[in-house]
């Protein structure tokens, strides 16, 4: 936080005048002349989980048109830990076939999202989401995000128990204001008391003006580091000591979100700082929730991150605003070590005899295309599974907890609607993950989600000829440098810079401990093959055994200045 | 006063103004005046007193006349009563033009006349009328227009006088296109004469093309006044009559040049479809310039379009018929092609009942004789409506063996006229553009087969650097008030908006500010809210206080503006209260609704009976806070 005075954001004023997140939104919604919200309700509309957006191929056409740009909203519903029941699936199904694009995108931290809901279908699709013990608030904003778990654990004892705790932060940290059940579901404020808001709502955590800006959770499983654990601004990596959970490791200070030619902003990987019991994680999720709010950056929203707070105060300033909030220090710091950070797909079974199926979904868009109904699919499998759906923090699916008798009939399923990809898809494709970007982002820059598939097609063939078809390499893009595909983290990352131009990143570690660095700026299609043509073909003669894509670029130097994540235990 | 003439401001040639002023020049005020009655009486020829009995689309002829005696007597005064009376009652601007033209010709030829609307006549003043010529439009199934509503009512009600002293005559403005053509001016004459006036000169009933046979009516009627009524006094002459066409004459020789029979050809600057991507509307936005044609309008006026028939139409109603392009018809003393008259001179895309029983003969389809025969009126106008020429001819076609001359063909199809469109601009915003805002017409049923002529010429076939015909039609009846401060209720659906953006540009480049609330309706927010950006921007601004929209197809039940009324009663009322002008803009079903809203608002927010609301409403009317455009 800065010593000067400096004017804080507009947004803080939108938050402090919103009177607890109602804004104008009801006016907003009772204004047929346009589908757009009030200015200052599109921020105070992301508390509420979701964003005007507008769609992009056609704002040049309206505009000559002398209409208003083609508004319509993104919807995200949270799912702690990304679990999610068929009978939850079936109605976001629903949802998005009657209100919204017909469509269901999965997302880099495990919610559903829902695109193209024009502004008088909001209430009803909130409401139903709500409806179906799911909701929105707080999948947005400044707040904290959905909370993410690994979906997928070795030993399902110990992800009950995790689960359990990431449930546990989510729900304390639900902002408290009734203004959502107010204008979304219809609920009056008890009666009896004052009219005046103010009195009644409270935020016992977050105070009137919420946090400087979003705050993500993610809790981890060692070994697998899909949840990019090193990603978010506070993180618990499970402790797992003769097959008994004892506590986790507490991580914080990581974000992906840079702006272009911006040097004061940095994806930033987060710092290990010791160690927690289970019990004491609300306390480690408050302390270091009301430190950020407290003395995180309210002038500048591009510096108002966790990752900034710490690395201007440092990591001992740190340790005592904790004690001073929790009332205890935390333990030293457990070893552990990742291995991946992507997802394992395909079936698993887990320690108490119940199936998983990964399932994998092309940039988490579940939609029916010819030849790949995964969209029906996934509705006809929810209709007959006994167990649950997972997301994934890679945008994939777990089919999770079916019986053995079962199988067939969900493989038969899998294999008539397309969604068997998984054993038939090169190892880079499963690996690849993209942020929706155009049409509808504001943000972007390039086009993501729907191009990535296509330039995957094409380094798919650069590789078969080097006889790398079978090697795993990540690769992750986004329109924009705010990172939603977590790119920084991918052994090639791709941000988005303007029309067909990308910064090409490369080198992160595979199991998500290094960040990439960036390695050619503003490249077309045409330099993204060569250039990774020809490091493909030094990578199939020179590496060493069982040596991964980022790796190997870092011990030969192709590139150097990574941020190695040096206080990982190992 | 001749000096005034020149060649590009009269219909004369130099030989002819030089041999004009020769003769003319040195006349005094009152031989000038004389002469002018002469040649007004000898134009109009002997008036004719049977009734009934049409003048048809060409003048009587100079056939004898008889002298203006009262108006070669200049200087004695008229007396009490002898004045003749204009009145006029049109939804569009047409029958108020025929009227002032009237008036003018009358005074000029020395007459004592007033020119009035029927809005501000009140019925009980008709028992001191004597001379009275009505100028009356006729509108959806044979309703009269606004303004006369109230003598129609009066006429038809046990109250009305007798009219013994009256004469009058009636020029009717309708469209044979629709079932009751120039009813209301036919039901007007109808129910004077039930009262025990006379007529002077025989009514005399106009289809779309109604300058000709207007203008040999107005020549009836002066003819008829200059012979029976007294001259105005030598004062009022020259002030009234002379110096006015004199100012005329000088001021703005440019614009008068342009007319519907001359009109100007614009240069297109812009064609741009405005409604978005899905809807299943076409509108666009037309930009044309006007530079050059010294015309000039407010907002509220309409804009006249010549456009031609499309080829394609024209080459399907020829093959269908087997008439060859080329083949030769004779109109007025002139040879053209077939091809070139239906182009541009002859109907296609509008029907009427004429065109259908004249075909029918000529072709020898007995069925569509007999069908068309046994049809009521009702059925009448919507099997007009839902077909075009081309669609009888294929569907009906000759029976075997006949065939259809090219003059034949010219002979049962009605003259082509012009569209008009009211004006989507203010001068004093875009300058020397004109701004139209032009909805695609479908013929219903015919899978946007079939189009209006005008609508799709204008959409479909011009690009920036076309030229279009066109000319001006002031609308008297739909400009902003006098008084900027006075509040404004624009109501309007689809292309109805137009002269609204036109009454918002005037405002903002003059500064006014009135309270303004615009009403609009349309099926859909996402692709059909018509110059949408323009409208949001305008309330950011402040200028538009309030926009209320009505968008039919947005919800499972059809919301259009006259429930935005109901729901705003309130606001509604309290506006009235607070002198706002109330105007319509759009379809006349849509006008009708509004109409009916507006009435039980009065009646809801006020406490009254239907009949108490209904004079309310009528009071408005007179009060000219309650204006429409609507088609």
């Amino acid at each position: 936080m800065s010593d000067e005075k400096l004017a804080l954001t507009p947004v803080e004023g939108i938050k402090a005048r919103s009177n607890y997140l109602r804004g104008t939104l009801l006016q907003s919604l009772a204004d047929g002349a346009t589908g757009a919200l009030a200015e200052d309700d599109t921020h105070v509309s992301k508390f509420h989980g979701f964003y005007q957006q507008d769609d992009r191929d056609y704002r040049e056409e309206r505009r000559r048109q002398m209409l208003e740009p083609d508004h319509q909203f993104m919807i995200r519903a949270r799912v702690p830990g990304g679990i999610c029941t068929p009978v939850q699936w079936l109605a976001l199904d629903a949802i998005a076939q009657k209100w919204a694009n017909g469509t269901i995108r999965l997302t880099t931290r495990q919610a559903f999202q829902l695109h193209g809901v024009i502004k008088r279908n909001l209430q009803p699709v909130i409401s139903a989401i709500n409806d179906s013990l799911l909701d929105t608030i707080a999948a947005c904003g400044d707040v904290n995000r959905n909370v993410m778990c690994t979906p997928l654990p070795e030993s399902s004892p110990i992800h009950r128990q995790v689960c359990v705790d990431a449930q546990a932060v989510s729900r304390h940290l639900t902002p408290h204001t009734t203004a959502y059940h107010e204008i979304w579901l219809g609920k009056k404020r008890v009666a009896g008391t004052a009219d005046t808001a103010l009195a009644e709502d409270h935020e016992p955590i977050y105070g009137a003006t919420y946090l400087p800006r979003k705050f993500k959770m993610s809790f981890a499983i060692p070994p697998r580091n899909d949840v990019d654990v090193y990603a978010h601004d506070l993180n618990f990596i499970a402790i797992v000591e003769d097959n008994l959970l004892s506590g986790y490791n507490v991580a914080v200070g990581g974000g992906m979100g840079a702006t272009h030619g911006d040097p004061a902003t940095y994806p930033r990987l987060a710092d290990v700082i010791g160690f927690c019991t289970p019990d004491q994680v609300l306390s480690v999720s408050e302390a270091i929730i009301t430190i950020q709010r407290d003395h995180g950056d309210r002038t500048e929203r591009k510096h108002a991150r966790l990752k900034y707070t710490l690395d201007d105060h440092g990591l001992d300033w740190l340790h005592t605003q904790f004690e001073a909030r929790a009332g205890f220090r935390l333990a030293p710091q457990r070893p552990f070590s990742f291995t991946h950070n992507g997802d394992r797909l395909g079936w698993q079974q887990t320690s108490d005899g119940l199936w998983h199926l990964g399932l994998f979904i092309q940039n988490g868009r579940v939609a029916d295309l010819a030849g790949a109904t995964q969209l029906s699919g996934l509705r006809e499998i929810a209709r007959i599974l006994q167990g649950e759906f997972r997301l994934t923090p890679n945008q994939n699916v777990v089919i999770s907890g079916i019986a053995d008798r079962d199988r067939a009939a969900i493989d038969a399923l899998v294999e008539q609607h397309g969604l068997d990809s998984w054993n038939r898809l090169s190892p880079l494709r499963l690996h690849s993950m993209a942020c929706v970007g155009f049409p509808t982002c504001g943000l972007s820059m390039a086009e993501s989600e729907r191009y990535l598939p296509e330039l995957v097609g094409q380094l798919e063939s650069l590789m078969a000829a080097h006889g790398l078809a079978e090697q795993a390499i990540t690769i992750r893009m986004t329109g924009c440098p705010n990172g939603c595909a977590r790119p920084y983290l991918a052994e090639i990352g791709l941000v988005g810079k303007g029309p067909g131009l990308y910064n090409l990143h490369l080198g992160a570690a595979f199991n998500g401990t290094r960040l990439n660095t960036l390695y050619r700026e503003s490249v077309h299609e045409g330099d993204i093959l060569s250039v990774l043509d020809g490091l493909f073909a030094m990578f199939a003669t020179t590496r060493n055994d069982g040596e991964t894509f980022g790796d190997f670029l870092h011990r030969t130097g192709v590139v150097t200045a990574g941020t190695e994540q040096g206080k990982i235990g190992q | 006063m001749f000096n005034a003439l020149r060649a590009d401001n009269s219909p004369f040639t130099q030989p002819q103004i030089d041999s004009l002023q020769q003769s003319l020049g040195n006349l005094d005020e009152s031989q000038s005046a004389w002469l002018s009655g002469f040649i007004a009486g000898r134009l109009a020829g002997p008036p004719s007193r049977s009734l009934g009995h049409s003048l048809g689309h060409s003048l009587a002829g100079a056939a004898q006349l008889p002298l203006p005696v009262a108006a070669a007597n200049p200087n004695s005064a008229p007396a009490e009563g002898e004045r003749l009376q204009v009145f006029f009652a049109s939804q569009t601007g047409n029958g108020e033009g025929i009227a002032q033209s009237l008036a003018a010709d009358a005074e000029r030829a020395g007459l004592v006349v007033e020119l009035k609307s029927l809005a501000v006549l009140r019925p009980a003043s008709l028992k001191k009328l004597e001379y009275a010529a009505f100028v009356i439009s006729t509108h959806g199934e044979g309703d009269p227009p606004d303004d006369a509503l109230e003598l129609f009512e009066y006429l038809q009600g046990p109250r009305a006088a007798q009219l013994g002293q009256l004469r009058f005559c009636v020029l009717a403005l309708g469209d044979r296109s629709y079932g009751k053509f120039c009813e209301a001016g036919r039901k007007l004459e109808h129910l004077l004469l039930a009262r025990g006036a006379s007529v002077f000169a025989p009514r005399v009933e106009c289809d779309i093309d109604y300058e000709q046979p207007a203008t040999g009516w107005s020549a009836s009627v002066l003819s008829f006044a200059v012979a029976n009524l007294a001259p105005g006094s030598g004062q009022v002459l020259p002030k009234l009559a002379l110096a006015p066409l004199a100012a005329h004459l000088s001021v703005v020789p440019q614009a008068a040049r342009w007319s519907r029979a001359r009109p100007f050809s614009a240069a297109v600057e812009r064609v741009q479809k405005i409604t978005g991507l899905d809807s299943d509307k076409d509108v666009f936005h037309l930009e044309l310039s006007l530079e050059g044609s010294g015309i000039t309008y407010e907002p509220g006026d309409a804009l006249g379009v010549w456009a031609p028939n499309a080829h394609e139409l024209v080459d399907e109603v020829l093959r269908a018929l087997d008439i060859a392009a080329d083949a030769a018809v004779v109109l007025d003393d002139h040879r053209h092609t077939i091809h070139e008259v239906l182009i541009r001179k002859r109907e296609l895309t509008r029907l009427s009942q004429e065109t259908v029983q004249g075909y029918a003969e000529l072709a020898q389809n007995r069925e569509l004789g007999n069908h068309f025969a046994q049809l009521d009126d009702e059925q009448r106008r919507d099997f007009i409506e839902q077909r075009q020429f081309v669609d009888l001819v294929t569907d009906f076609p000759l029976a075997a063996g006949i065939r259809v001359s090219a003059s034949e063909l010219a002979s049962v199809l009605r003259p082509l006229a012009p569209r008009s469109y009211s004006i989507a601009s203010s001068q004093a915003s875009v300058d020397e553009q004109v701004h139209l805002t032009v909805a695609t017409l479908y013929a219903p049923g015919s899978s946007k087969k079939r189009t209006g002529v005008a609508s799709s010429f204008l959409n479909q076939h011009l690009a920036a650097g076309d030229e279009v015909h066109v000319f001006l039609e002031p609308n008297h009846r739909f400009r902003l008030p006098e008084d900027r401060t006075t509040p404004l209720i624009l109501i309007s659906a689809g292309t109805g908006i137009a002269p609204y953006r036109g009454f918002l540009q005037q405002l903002q480049a003059e500064g006014s500010s009135p309270a303004t609330w615009l009403i609009f309706g349309n099926p859909h927010l996402r692709t059909d809210f018509l110059y949408q950006r323009e409208w949001l921007e305008l309330r950011k601004s402040g200028l538009l206080d309030h926009i209320d929209c009505a968008f039919s197809r947005d919800q499972n039940e059809k919301r259009y503006v006259q429930h935005v009324l109901r729901e705003q009663g309130a606001r509604l009322n309290q506006w009235l209260e607070q002198g706002a002008r109330l105007y319509i803009c759009g379809g006349l079903g849509m006008g009708r609704e509004v109409e009916l809203a507006l009435r039980d608002v009065l009646c809801s927010e006020r406490g009254l009976d239907t009949g108490q609301a209904a004079e309310c409403v009528a009071e408005l009317r007179r009060q000219g806070r309650l204006l429409k455009d609507l088609y």
